[in-house]
């Protein structure tokens, strides 16, 4: 399953800089293979969220160069950053979500950006909040959810498009015991599916025993790959 | 981007969010009925110089020592002339059978006076398809210059007047559009904004699942291009009823009838209900243009 040849994600001397001399990572070299399951961990301000933001083209490099599937990020023109974005679900720590909207509406967002009608995409959007566990909470509005449940609609719109790479920015940071191994086993599921992940945490428990790579920020700088 | 699914978003949104919706739209048709109000003086006043000047003819004097041989070759001459619709000769003996005609209740005025005192003239009519003020001052110019010719009129001081207070008009009307055009950007452009605040979220979402700008823009712009038209008709229609409404009450005035007021024409009317959408769509790219950055 992971291709060692040709790295999905590859950054080379990857340096950010915050003014005035806020050195938010510094000289990052790192190659993660297509279907590789990999966790990104270090304390709060390590770097972590910015190092994920470059990867889907929220933020630039200093210097160095990000690339994605053989693009370079910062070779893209505006119209070709929502391309790459298709190839990146992201599952961001704070959720996203759109409170006034029910679950099915956030979920098929994704898939309203491609252009698909709704006839086409209520299958796959039904069948993937199924997936998560929120069957029967469909056409609730997700300010109805709870944190746990708001965290899998969130999971539910990074991966109903089924993009190659998926982004986890502390997807557990809000979820008790039980929701946080529900969440890892639906990553793994993913990734036994083809998906390349990058899964940021601080919780240790999730990766001490795991077999997957760490890589390990601190201060900006990548300690352990 | 399929048209279809934004027009669809577009109503869906305008159904979620009816009551701003509702205000931007009827701001718009606000401004545009003060506009449509000055544009209907402006254009009626304009009729009016228009009709007014058309009345009025050019009088070419001739000198007197003019030979009789000459008259008809001047005579082709003004003919020929571009924009003239008609030329009479007016010999002196007319002149002063038309003065005699005049005095008749007093006749003695005109006793002992030579019947050739008055000079011949000419009376030329422009023609109405080309008629403008200054086609007017124009062909006047010109005659003057003729060696036959002593001396132009045409109600020169009335048109000079009528044609300064339409321009003073115009002016104004325009002064107050180029007004009217900035307050209506600032407040649709404003209102726009508000709108795009309360969703500013939502527009990050949709840009962070890979959202197009045209995507993302497409129901925004369409629903400005809905809030343009729809306000400027409506205000179009609102002063439509009232001018019947006014004209109505004041039908049985001579003074009104006389004027013979008239509604925009259809083609103004089109361009503005055109233009407002379009405005409204640039105001609404323009508000948009921060949230769309990277």
């Amino acid at each position: 399953m992971i291709s060692v040849d040709h790295p999905i994600i590859e950054l080379k001397e990857v340096v950010k800089k915050y003014s005035p001399d806020i050195m938010a990572l510094e000289n990052i070299e790192l190659q993660i293979p297509k279907g590789e399951f990999v966790f990104l961990t270090g304390p709060s301000g390590s770097g972590k969220s910015t190092l994920l933001r470059m990867l889907y083209c929220a933020e630039q490099p200093s210097s160095g160069t990000v690339t994605i599937d053989g693009m370079d990020l910062s070779s893209l023109s505006l119209s070709q950053v929502p391309q790459l974005r298709r190839k990146v679900g992201v599952i961001f720590q704070d959720f996203k979500l759109l409170y006034n909207k029910t679950v099915f509406e956030n979920v098929a967002l994704s898939l309203e950006v491609l252009g698909l009608k709704r006839s086409q995409l209520e299958k796959r959007v039904k069948q993937v909040i199924e997936g998560v566990g929120l069957g029967d909470k469909m056409y609730r509005k997700a300010v109805q959810l709870s944190g746990g449940e708001q965290q899998r609609v969130a999971i539910a719109r990074a991966v109903v498009n089924r993009p190659p790479i998926i982004l986890a920015d502390e997807p557990t940071g809000n979820l008790d015991r039980q929701r946080t191994r529900e969440v890892v086993a639906l990553m793994n599921e993913l990734n036994a599916r083809g998906a390349t992940i990058i899964f940021a945490t601080h919780d240790e428990t999730l990766f001490e025993h795991s077999h997957r790579r760490l890589l390990l920020l601190e201060k900006g700088r990548l300690k352990r790959s | 981007m399929a048209f279809g699914i934004i027009f669809k978003r577009a109503v869906r949104d305008f159904r979620q969010n009816f009551v701003t919706h509702l205000m931007t739209t009827l701001v718009v048709g606000l401004t545009c009925l003060i506009f449509v109000f000055f544009s209907l003086f402006s254009f009626n006043l304009q009729q009016v110089v228009e009709r007014f000047g058309r009345q009025l003819a050019i009088i070419v004097y001739l000198k007197k020592d003019v030979s009789q041989e000459s008259i008809p070759a001047v005579y082709q001459k003004i003919a020929g002339l571009e924009g003239i619709e008609s030329v009479k000769f007016v010999s002196s003996e007319e002149a002063f059978k038309r003065l005699e005609k005049f005095f008749k209740d007093e006749e003695e005025v005109l006793q002992g006076v030579d019947p050739l005192f008055l000079p011949p003239s000419f009376e030329v009519q422009i023609n109405r398809a080309v008629y403008h003020l200054d086609r007017i001052k124009k062909i006047a110019s010109e005659l003057s210059k003729w060696p036959e010719v002593d001396k132009v009129q045409y109600g020169r001081a009335w048109v000079d007047r009528l044609e300064a207070f339409s321009r003073v008009v115009r002016g104004a009307v325009m002064a107050s559009g180029i007004i009217l055009l900035l307050t209506a950007a600032f407040v649709v452009s404003n209102t726009i904004k508000l709108t795009v605040y309360a969703r500013q979220e939502e527009i990050e979402i949709m840009r962070l699942v890979g959202g197009t700008s045209g995507f993302i823009q497409g129901p925004f712009l369409l629903a400005a291009f809905f809030q343009g038209t729809i306000g400027s008709s409506a205000a179009i229609l609102l002063s439509f009823f009232a001018y019947r409404y006014i004209l109505g009450m004041l039908d049985y005035t001579g003074l009104v009838r006389s004027l013979s007021l008239q509604f925009l024409p259809f083609s103004y009317i089109a361009l503005f209900v055109l233009a407002s959408g379009l405005f409204c769509v640039a105001g609404t790219a323009l508000a948009l243009r921060r949230f769309l950055r990277l």
